[in-house]
């Protein structure tokens, strides 16, 4: 990404609070990532139950009791956009050029579509299948995608401190 | 001591800290797998300690099989991580913390497991269930701590 491009974004992140808290509490760092893994363990988990149904990989888990890991999901996430926004904030300058993140954030938005589409289009019919009874093709698809996206999105997000130039 | 030194001039210890991706490649595999573990303990142990009730218990058998998965990439990323510098690591005590986190942890999960096939009380099952959650989530903590302390 051109340096003109993000440089006026990037220093609005830095010049916040939280950015400045980020880089004076020698603390803050590590207790944000290690809260970051916190939530990806919820969130990669609620994901594994319910895909892994879909795909037919544990067909006797109660499809419609499965959803119920959807807000577990939901929340895992808000924690993990809140403390990724914490990183983002301590050095923009070093995550908005970096190829890695870059990947990842799209990643993540990938996988919020494929997300909407899950709940728009296949929520509601998968909540009628009987324990045992298989997922359509078509749910099935989404929820591989959904399993594949967020292990390139952990991939991507590991990378990020190899990347750098 | 011998020993550390042996593994860490060892081949997989020149490749780990020589090969330029060899260690991003593998740090990020041992992420993908902690991933995958971490994820089948916590929706496992949440259903036992009461949430998502519908779902029976031994439909998550199969799940745990991909837990199992993820520990085995774990196990292996690990000591091919773990042959970066096992002088240092072997006496790091957040490394030893994690490592016997891991160990309690394993234990609990296989009497959380028993329990819920048995006729255990359960309240002793989800007593064993939380601490088995503790355990995990102190593992991946004091990993991530390594780089710091």
């Amino acid at each position: 990404m051109d340096y003109d491009t993000y440089a006026p974004l990037a220093s609005w992140f830095e010049a916040t609070w939280l950015g400045g808290q980020m880089r004076e509490q020698f603390w803050m760092f590590p207790m944000m990532e290690t809260i970051h893994f916190i939530g990806l363990t919820f969130l990669f988990g609620s994901l594994l139950v319910i895909d892994m149904r879909v795909i037919g990989f544990g067909r006797f888990i109660n499809m419609k009791a499965a959803m119920k890991y959807i807000p577990v999901a939901i929340i895992a996430f808000a924690v993990n956009l809140s403390t990724g926004i914490a990183f983002l904030c301590a050095d923009p300058f070093r995550y908005f050029p970096n190829i890695a993140f870059q990947w990842k954030m799209g990643l993540i938005v990938i996988a919020g579509i494929n997300a909407l589409w899950f709940w728009f289009g296949e929520h509601k019919e998968l909540c009628q299948l009987a324990d045992g009874e298989d997922a359509p093709f078509r749910a099935k698809v989404i929820a591989a995608l959904s399993i594949a996206i967020w292990v390139a999105v952990i991939i991507f997000g590991r990378m990020i401190p190899y990347v750098e130039y | 001591m011998g020993f550390l030194i042996w593994l860490e001039e060892g081949a997989l210890g020149i490749f780990i800290r020589e090969s330029l991706w060899g260690y991003p490649i593998v740090l990020s595999s041992h992420a993908v797998g902690m991933a995958i573990v971490m994820g089948v303990v916590v929706a496992l142990n949440l259903r036992v300690l009461g949430y998502a009730k519908d779902i029976s218990i031994l439909a998550y058998d199969k799940l745990f099989f991909i837990g199992w998965i993820g520990f085995i990439i774990n196990l292996v990323s690990g000591l091919i991580l773990f042959c970066n510098t096992p002088t240092t690591y072997f006496f790091q005590g957040s490394f030893q913390l994690k490592i016997g986190s891991i160990v309690v942890g394993g234990i609990l999960m296989k009497v959380v497991m028993n329990s819920v096939r048995g006729d255990t009380s359960e309240t002793l099952t989800k007593v064993a269930s939380a601490a088995c959650i503790a355990c995990w989530f102190s593992a991946m903590i004091t990993g991530r701590l390594m780089a710091y302390l």
